[in-house]
């Protein structure tokens, strides 16, 4: 496996106070912005008992975990513990931190000290997120003016005109999702309804 | 007096508890051992509703079976505007989408059953089926995200919502997981973040809303 950035979001769908799950290849992690909206990155499982973090919740700057309340702030150490209000919890109680930026409207995870910055992507806006069953070669071979490997590219004819279309691979287990992007100029509504036309048709190959 | 008979861990029953807590009306709560009793298939309960489902409303001589009905009744008594814009468009919207939340009660809800309470049934069709109703949920909530609108219907909640939200929030006791969609789980936090939101065993409010509790 080759330490890269991995597009796990569109920031539209991780507003401030808000936390999702995301992952980086097979590790699941949750993905967190506070009420002020700094985002951090960790290992979906509470130092604690192991409960997903990405079922917490965001109080002001820190994430609380579900089952038992503890408090974590930013940068990944435990703030507090409420069944022992009055102790400091110890600096070994932290989540394990990931690196978590967020460039032309996506999020991207990597492990933390990636030496170079996540892909640029210019001239592109922000569509949607779309889960797919199918692997990437059947979506390719479903539209052959598509091509890449982690950043898929192509043009695409859509509602008449010709549309540039980048699609960011998250691999899943079951699959792999895409996270969308279109020019400046397409008409989003559009685009989306080809992606799921892509989806379908795509879908339908795998199981014919 | 509104009577429902009820069951605490049914997500139609919850649909109406949720919607009378919301418009602020006050239900009276009874309670049917559904499982492992099977109360609502005794005589004395389809006498009442021959069809031996839950939840019922009995007002006065009124006995109604379907929730989605129950939400049309609270809502025209209590919060019309709940009912939506009232125009041509979106009043046979607000139906698509009453009808559409029958087809999650027949994947997600039966899929959550056969989980929790040993229904039988094809488990991977029920699930199969559930994803597919989720997209269609969430390509309608991404077009409404494009169209700067918050709800399935106008700018503003209404019975849609709260017809379609419980057993969508509660798809993962059927092993159908939320996190391939992303609308859902925007619009999931929102039914949750509006005033008077109740919970139910499997859904929980959002803690954030308010202070953290005073230390002792």
């Amino acid at each position: 496996m080759t330490t890269r950035w991995i597009a796990t979001g569109l920031s539209h769908d991780l507003p401030n106070g808000a936390v999702m799950a995301g992952q980086w290849q097979a590790t699941e992690l949750a993905v967190w912005r506070s009420a002020t909206g700094k985002l951090a990155a960790w290992k979906d499982r509470c130092p604690h008992r192991g409960m997903r973090l990405s079922h917490g919740f965001v109080r002001g700057e820190t994430l609380s975990c579900i089952y038992h309340g503890w408090v974590y702030g930013t940068d990944g150490g435990c703030k507090h513990i409420p069944a022992h209000p009055a102790l400091t919890p110890p600096a070994a109680i932290c989540a394990e931190g990931f690196a978590c930026v967020e460039a032309n409207g996506v999020l991207w995870l990597a492990p933390v000290g990636m030496a170079e910055d996540p892909p640029r992507l210019v001239d592109l806006r922000p569509v949607r997120t779309l889960s797919l069953t199918c692997d990437l070669a059947t979506i390719l071979g479903v539209e052959p003016a598509l091509g890449g490997s982690d950043i898929i590219r192509g043009s695409v004819r859509i509602g008449g005109q010709d549309e540039e279309i980048c699609l960011l691979v998250q691999p899943r287990p079951n699959g792999i999702t895409f996270h969308a992007l279109c020019s400046a100029r397409a008409d989003v509504v559009q685009v989306s309804r080809w992606l799921e036309a892509l989806r379908r048709s795509a879908e339908e190959k795998v199981a014919a | 007096m509104i009577r429902l008979h009820d069951y605490v861990l049914s997500a139609s029953c919850y649909k109406v508890r949720l919607m009378a807590a919301l418009l602020g009306v006050r239900l009276d709560l009874e309670a049917v051992d559904f499982h492992p009793g099977r109360a609502h298939k005794s005589l004395a309960f389809r006498q009442l509703n021959p069809a031996g489902t839950l939840p019922v409303m009995v007002v006065d001589d009124l006995v109604l079976t379907e929730s989605t009905a129950m939400l049309v009744y609270l809502a025209r008594l209590a919060g019309p505007e709940w009912l939506g814009p009232g125009t041509p468009q979106a009043s046979a919207q607000v139906q698509q989408w009453l009808a559409f939340s029958g087809r999650l009660a027949a994947s997600l809800g039966l899929a959550r059953l056969h989980d929790m309470l040993l229904y039988t049934g094809d488990i991977e069709a029920l699930r199969r089926d559930g994803h597919l109703a989720l997209r269609e949920l969430e390509s309608a909530l991404t077009e409404c995200r494009f169209a700067g609108h918050d709800w399935l219907v106008g700018t503003a909640p209404t019975i849609a919502d709260i017809a379609c939200f419980p057993n969508v929030a509660l798809s993962q006791d059927g092993g159908v997981t939320l996190d391939p969609y992303p609308a859902i789980r925007l619009w999931s936090r929102r039914v949750r973040s509006l005033d008077r939101f109740v919970e139910m065993p499997g859904i929980h409010r959002l803690h954030e809303l308010r202070p953290a509790p005073a230390e002792a």
